[in-house]
C-alpha cells in the first residue's frame, strides 16, 4: 500500500457511486409498474426523437399520387393530404415539441428556483412583492394569455415560444424552493456555511437545494406536459409561424385539410394525437411515480 | 399565560398588509379581496404595455393601415386620434397619463370600439358571449367536480380493490390527454367514423329558431348545444378531482377523530360523510378556483373545434381579424370573470373550514 | 363477579416482515368499581390492549387468541363474538375509551355540541332538548361552562378543556367500563392534576371501573387500586397499588419504579433500565426481559416464565427469580422510591 495521502479516484470509481444510485431507484421504481412504465415510455420517445431520426432519413416529398393512403408496408401509418409518409413525419416531429417543453421547463424551474431563493433569503418587501406577483399568476387564465401574447408578438424561434411558456408556470414551484430555504435557513449546516462565508449563491446551489431534488424534478416533468399542452394548442390554433416536420403541426393541418370528416384519414390525424398523448401519459405517470417515491404518505399496510 | 416576546419580521407569512394597514386587513376575506383586485391590475397593467409598447405595436399597424386605406388623405395626426378613439385610449398624451385614462376608462367599463365595426363598443360583444363560456365550463367543472368527488371518496374506502384502480387509472389517463386532443377523438370515432351525433346541428351555443327566455324548451336547447364542451371539460378534468379527493380521504381516514368516532359508536355512515368526508373535501375547494383560471383558458381551443360561440371562439377570430381592442377586451375581461370566480371559492371555502376567519385562540 | 374478565388475549399486527406480537397471552379481571393501572414503556403493547378491547384495531391486525368477557346485570358476553351493531352499542354506552391527547379526538369541523348531539344519536337517542339536558349536566359535572363550550369549535378550546369534555362525552350513556389511554400526557402539570381530581371525584360519584394506560407512575399512584405492569407486550406483574410500589417481584417494576426521579435526594439516585425493548417478530428464546435483566440466570433464557403467585395476596409475577428481587427489595416499610436517596 503506497503511502499517499491524496488519491484522484478514478473515473470508474467516480462513475461507481451514482451509477449503483441510478440501479437502486429502478429496483425501487420497479415496484411502481405505472411509473416504470411511464419512464420506459419517456425514454421511448426521447429516443424516437433524437435519436431515430439520425438513422431514418427525411422524406419530405409530396407525392400527389397518393393522398390519404391507409397504412401500408411503404407507408406503415399512411400518408397525408400531400402524400407524404405519416411515420416519417411522426418520427422526425417529436423533437421541436420535446426541445421546447424541456427549454420551457428549465427555463421556469430556473426562475422559481432562482426567484424562491432570492425571496426566502432577502425576505422582507421584496418576499412580500414576490409572493403577491406568484399569487397572481396562478389565478390568471393562462391559456387567454398566451393566445393574446402570441398574437400580438408572434414568436418566430422555438427559444422564443419556450421563454414565454416559461413565463406562465413557474408559481407552484417557486412557492416550495421559498418555504424550503425558509426552514432550511436556520439549520445548523446553512450557519456553518455561512461563517464560511461561502457566499449566497453557495449556500443556495450546494446547501439547500440538494435536499429538494425530488421536488424539482416532479415540478420539471409536470412543467414538460404544461409546456407540451400549451404549445400544441396554440400551434393547432396556427397562431405561431413555425414550419417543418411537427406534431403539432400535423394536427393543425389535419384539422384545417378536413382531415377529421374523412374515413381515410384516420391514420393521420391519430398517430400525432397518440403520440402527443403518450408522452404526456409517461411524464404523468413517472411524476406521480415520483412523487410516491419521495413522499410516501400512505404507504398501505 | 406570560408574554413571549414576538419577532419583528413575520417570516413566511408572505404579503402581510397588517403592517401597512392595519387590523381590517387581517380577515382573509378583505385579503382575498385586495388580491383580486391586484390580479386585475397586474393584468391591466400587462396588457396596456403589451399592446402600446411592443415592437410592432398595434396600435402603431393601425395607424399605418388607417393612413395606407385613406390614401394619404389621413395626416398622422388625423390617424393617431382615430387610433386614439378606437384603443380607448389618448395617444397625444405622454404615456404616463395614458395609462392613467386607460384604467380610467376601465372602470368605467369602456373598453373601446371594435376595429371592424367601429359603432360596437368592445364592451358589449365580449358580454354577449362571456355567459356562454362561464356557462359550459361552470356546468363542466361542477359537473366534474361533484361526480369526482364521489367517486374518490368511494375509490378511497374500497382501497386496491378493482373498483379503485379502474376508477383511479382510467381517471388519470382520461386526464393527462390534452382536452383539445381528446375533443378531436371525440369528433373522429363517435362523429365520423361511426356517425353517431350530428355535429353539424350542435354548433352554435343555441338553435337559430328558438326565442331565448327561461323555458323549458330554450334551456334544453342550450344544453343540447353545450353537450360537447361540456362533456369534455368533465371528461378532462374527472381525474384530478377522482385522484385528489382519494388521497384527501385517505388521509382524512388515518386521522385520530375518525377512530375515536369509531369508538364512540358512531355508525359508518354519519362517519364517512361528516367526519372523513367534510374534511377530506375542504382542500379541495381552493383547488376548484384554481382550475376556473386553467378551464377558462383551455375553452378557446374546445370553442373553436365544436363552434360554440363563447369569448374564446370570439378571440380567435378577433386574433384573426387583428382586432386588438376586442382581444384587449377578452384578457381583461375573462381575468375578472376568472378572479370572481376565485372570489366566490374562497368565501365558500371560508365558510365551509370553522378554523378561518374567527378568533381562535384558547383561554386556559 | 367481575365487570370485565380477559383471558389468554392475543394480538399481532400483520407485517410484511411477519406478524408482530403486540400483545402475548395477556389475561385480568377488571370488578367492579375498580380503577386498574397498565404501564409499561412505548411499544409494550398497551395501546394495542386498550384498542382491542373494544375491537377498534386498525387493518392489518388479527386477534389470534383469547375472550374479552363482559358482564353487565349477571349477563356475560364475549366481546369478540358480538355482531357489527351490537358492537356499535357496546362501545360507549358499556365501555368507552378516551384516546391519548385529546388533541385529535374532535372532527375539527363541527361544533362540540354537534359531536354530542352525533353520538347521542348514535345510541338512539334522538331527542335534542333531551340531549341538550344531559349534555349540559355533563359539562356542569366536569366543571365546564356550557353555554361557552357547547357551541365552540374544537380549535376554539385548549388541551386540558378538550380532555374534560371527552370525559363528560365518554360518560354520557353511564357505562361501567372507562377506559383512558394517556389522559395526562400531553398536558401541562397543572391541567394534569385538575384532570385527575376530576377523574377521582367522578369515580366517586358514579362508580364506574376505569382502566387507564400510561407511562407515568405517579397517576398510577394516585388514582389506582391495581396495576398491571406490561413488557413487550405481556403482563409481568399484576398487584395491587401498594404492593406494587413497596413490594415489586418483577425486575422490570423494579427497574421502573427506581427510574422514577425524585423531587428531593441526590442527583444520582435516578437509574435508567439499559438497552431497549425486544423486538416484536422475532422475540428471543425465554423470558423477554433477560437481556436487559441484571438478576438473569441461564434458566431465565430457557423458557418464558408464566405469571406465578408471589409472597402477598392478589399478587403475580412472571419471574422465576422473584424472591430475589424480594431479597433486593428488602423492608416493606418504605416505599421502594422513597429508598433511593
Amino acid at each position: 500500500m503506497t503511502t499517499a495521502v491524496f488519491v484522484r479516484p478514478t473515473l470508474g470509481q467516480r462513475l461507481a457511486g451514482p451509477a449503483q444510485a441510478v440501479v437502486d431507484f429502478l429496483r425501487v421504481l420497479s415496484r411502481r409498474p405505472v411509473g416504470l412504465a411511464g419512464l420506459i415510455g419517456i425514454v421511448f420517445f426521447l429516443l424516437l426523437a433524437f435519436v431515430a431520426p439520425l438513422f431514418v432519413p427525411l422524406t419530405n416529398d409530396p407525392d400527389v399520387t397518393s393522398l390519404y393512403q391507409t397504412p401500408s408496408l411503404a407507408h406503415p401509418l399512411g400518408t397525408d393530404f400531400q402524400g407524404k409518409d405519416v411515420l416519417n413525419q411522426i418520427v422526425y416531429g417529436g423533437q421541436p415539441i420535446l426541445i421546447v417543453a424541456i427549454l420551457a421547463a428549465f427555463f421556469s424551474t430556473l426562475i422559481a428556483i432562482s426567484f424562491g431563493s432570492i425571496a426566502a433569503t432577502i425576505g422582507g418587501r421584496l418576499d412580500a412583492a414576490i409572493l403577491a406577483i406568484t399569487d397572481v399568476t396562478l389565478t390568471l387564465p393562462k391559456l387567454i394569455l398566451l393566445i393574446a401574447v402570441a398574437a400580438i408578438v408572434r414568436p418566430t424561434s422555438f427559444l422564443f415560444l419556450a421563454v414565454i411558456l416559461a413565463l406562465l408556470q413557474w408559481s407552484s414551484l417557486l412557492r416550495q424552493v421559498r418555504s424550503q430555504v425558509l426552514s432550511l435557513k436556520e439549520r445548523d449546516y446553512v450557519e456553518a456555511a455561512r461563517s464560511l462565508d461561502l457566499g449566497i449563491f453557495h449556500i443556495v446551489f450546494r446547501e439547500i437545494l440538494p435536499t429538494m431534488r425530488s421536488y424539482i424534478a416532479i415540478h420539471f416533468i409536470l412543467a414538460m406536459t404544461e409546456a407540451m399542452y400549451a404549445q400544441v394548442g396554440i400551434i393547432l390554433l396556427g397562431l405561431v409561424p413555425l414550419s417543418g416536420a411537427n406534431w403539432g403541426i400535423m394536427l393543425y393541418f389535419a384539422y384545417n385539410q378536413g382531415a377529421l370528416f374523412f374515413r381515410d384519414s384516420l391514420w393521420y390525424i391519430l398517430s400525432p394525437i397518440v403520440a402527443i398523448s403518450l408522452v404526456q401519459l409517461s411524464l404523468v405517470s413517472f411524476a406521480s411515480a415520483l412523487e410516491d417515491i419521495f413522499n410516501p404518505r400512505l404507504r398501505g399496510a | 399565560m406570560t408574554a413571549v416576546p414576538v419577532a419583528t419580521k413575520p417570516i413566511g407569512v408572505g404579503w402581510n398588509p397588517r403592517r401597512y394597514f392595519g387590523g381590517f386587513w387581517r380577515h382573509p376575506l378583505a385579503r382575498a379581496v385586495l388580491k383580486a383586485v391586484l390580479t386585475i391590475w397586474v393584468t391591466t397593467t400587462l396588457t396596456f404595455f403589451l399592446i402600446r409598447l411592443m415592437p410592432g405595436s398595434p396600435v402603431e399597424l393601425k395607424i399605418d393601415e388607417l393612413i395606407q386605406t385613406s390614401n394619404g388623405a389621413l395626416t398622422y395626426d388625423d390617424a393617431r386620434a382615430i387610433a386614439s378613439g378606437l384603443f380607448a385610449i389618448n395617444l397625444n398624451a405622454p404615456l404616463h397619463e395614458q395609462y392613467l385614462s386607460f384604467l380610467w376608462s376601465l372602470v368605467r367599463l369602456d373598453l373601446g370600439s371594435s376595429f371592424l365595426s367601429s359603432g360596437t363598443s368592445v364592451t358589449s360583444i365580449i358580454l354577449a358571449v362571456l355567459p356562454w363560456t362561464l356557462f359550459s365550463v361552470g356546468a363542466g367543472l361542477l359537473l366534474s367536480f361533484v361526480v369526482g368527488i364521489g367517486l374518490g371518496l368511494m375509490a378511497a374506502y374500497r382501497r386496491n380493490s378493482l373498483f379503485d384502480h379502474v376508477v383511479s387509472t382510467g381517471g388519470s389517463v382520461i386526464s393527462s390527454i390534452p382536452n383539445y386532443l381528446l375533443a378531436l377523438l371525440l369528433i373522429v370515432f363517435v362523429g365520423v367514423q361511426f356517425r353517431l351525433i350530428n355535429f353539424t346541428s350542435m354548433r352554435g351555443a343555441y338553435s337559430s329558431g328558438i326565442t331565448p327566455g327561461f323555458t323549458p324548451a330554450f334551456i334544453a336547447d342550450i344544453f343540447y348545444h353545450a353537450a360537447l364542451p361540456i362533456t369534455i371539460y368533465f371528461l378532462t378534468q374527472i381525474g384530478h378531482w377522482i385522484l385528489s379527493m382519494r388521497s384527501a380521504t385517505l388521509s382524512a381516514l388515518e386521522e385520530d377523530y375518525v377512530t375515536a368516532a369509531r369508538a364512540r359508536g358512531l355508525s359508518d355512515g354519519r362517519i364517512r360523510t361528516a367526519y372523513v368526508g367534510r374534511n377530506a373535501v375542504l382542500p379541495l375547494v381552493t383547488q376548484l378556483a384554481i382550475s376556473v383560471g386553467f378551464i377558462v383558458g383551455g375553452a378557446a381551443i374546445i370553442e373553436q373545434i365544436f363552434a360554440y360561440q363563447g369569448v374564446g371562439l370570439r378571440l380567435l377570430a378577433a386574433v384573426t381579424q387583428r382586432d386588438y381592442p376586442v382581444i384587449q377586451g377578452v384578457v381583461l375581461l375573462t381575468t375578472v370573470a376568472v378572479v370572481v370566480a376565485n372570489l366566490i371559492a374562497d368565501l365558500l371555502y371560508s365558510k365551509l373550514d370553522p378554523r378561518i376567519g374567527r378568533a381562535g385562540g384558547a383561554a386556559g | 363477579m367481575p365487570v370485565l374478565s380477559v383471558r389468554d388475549l392475543s394480538i399481532d399486527y400483520l407485517t410484511r416482515r411477519g406478524p408482530v406480537h403486540a400483545v402475548r397471552d395477556v389475561s385480568f379481571d377488571l370488578e367492579r368499581g375498580e380503577t386498574l393501572a397498565v404501564i409499561g414503556e412505548s411499544g409494550s403493547g398497551k395501546t394495542t390492549l386498550a384498542i382491542g378491547l373494544i375491537r377498534l384495531s386498525p387493518r392489518g391486525t388479527r386477534v389470534a387468541t383469547g375472550e374479552i368477557l363482559y358482564t353487565k346485570d349477571g349477563i356475560t358476553s364475549d366481546i369478540r363474538k358480538l355482531d357489527d351493531d351490537d358492537l356499535r352499542e357496546y362501545r360507549w354506552a358499556e365501555c368507552a375509551m378516551v384516546f391519548q391527547a385529546a388533541l385529535n379526538s374532535f372532527n375539527p369541523v363541527i361544533s362540540i355540541w354537534e359531536q354530542f348531539l352525533d353520538t347521542a344519536r348514535a345510541h338512539g337517542l334522538k331527542d335534542k332538548h333531551r340531549v341538550h339536558d344531559r349534555a349540559t349536566e355533563l359539562l356542569d359535572l366536569v366543571h365546564l361552562d356550557p353555554q361557552r363550550v357547547l357551541p365552540a369549535f374544537p380549535h376554539e378550546l385548549s388541551g386540558g378543556m378538550k380532555q374534560r369534555v371527552l370525559i363528560a362525552l365518554a360518560l354520557m350513556l353511564e357505562p361501567q367500563v372507562v377506559i383512558l389511554d394517556e389522559p395526562t400526557t400531553a398536558l401541562d402539570i397543572l391541567t394534569q392534576r385538575s384532570i385527575i381530581d376530576l377523574l377521582r371525584q367522578l369515580r366517586q360519584r358514579l362508580g364506574f371501573s376505569m382502566i387507564f394506560i400510561s407511562h407515568d407512575l405517579s397517576i398510577a399512584a394516585e388514582l389506582a387500586d391495581r396495576m398491571l405492569t406490561m413488557y413487550a407486550g405481556r403482563i409481568v406483574e399484576s398487584a395491587s397499588v401498594s404492593d406494587m410500589f413497596y413490594r415489586p417481584r418483577h425486575p422490570y417494576s423494579l427497574g421502573l419504579l427506581r427510574a422514577v426521579p425524585r423531587v428531593s435526594g441526590a442527583l444520582g439516585s435516578v437509574v435508567s433500565i439499559p438497552g431497549a425493548p425486544p423486538d416484536l417478530v422475532r422475540l428471543p428464546k425465554g423470558c423477554s426481559y433477560a437481556p436487559r435483566c441484571p438478576y438473569a440466570i441461564d434458566e431465565c433464557r430457557a423458557a418464558e416464565p408464566p405469571l406465578i403467585p408471589v409472597d402477598t395476596p392478589r399478587h403475580e409475577a412472571a419471574c422465576i427469580r422473584w424472591e430475589h428481587v424480594a431479597k433486593v427489595v428488602g423492608t416493606a416499610e418504605v416505599a421502594v422510591v422513597e429508598k433511593l436517596a
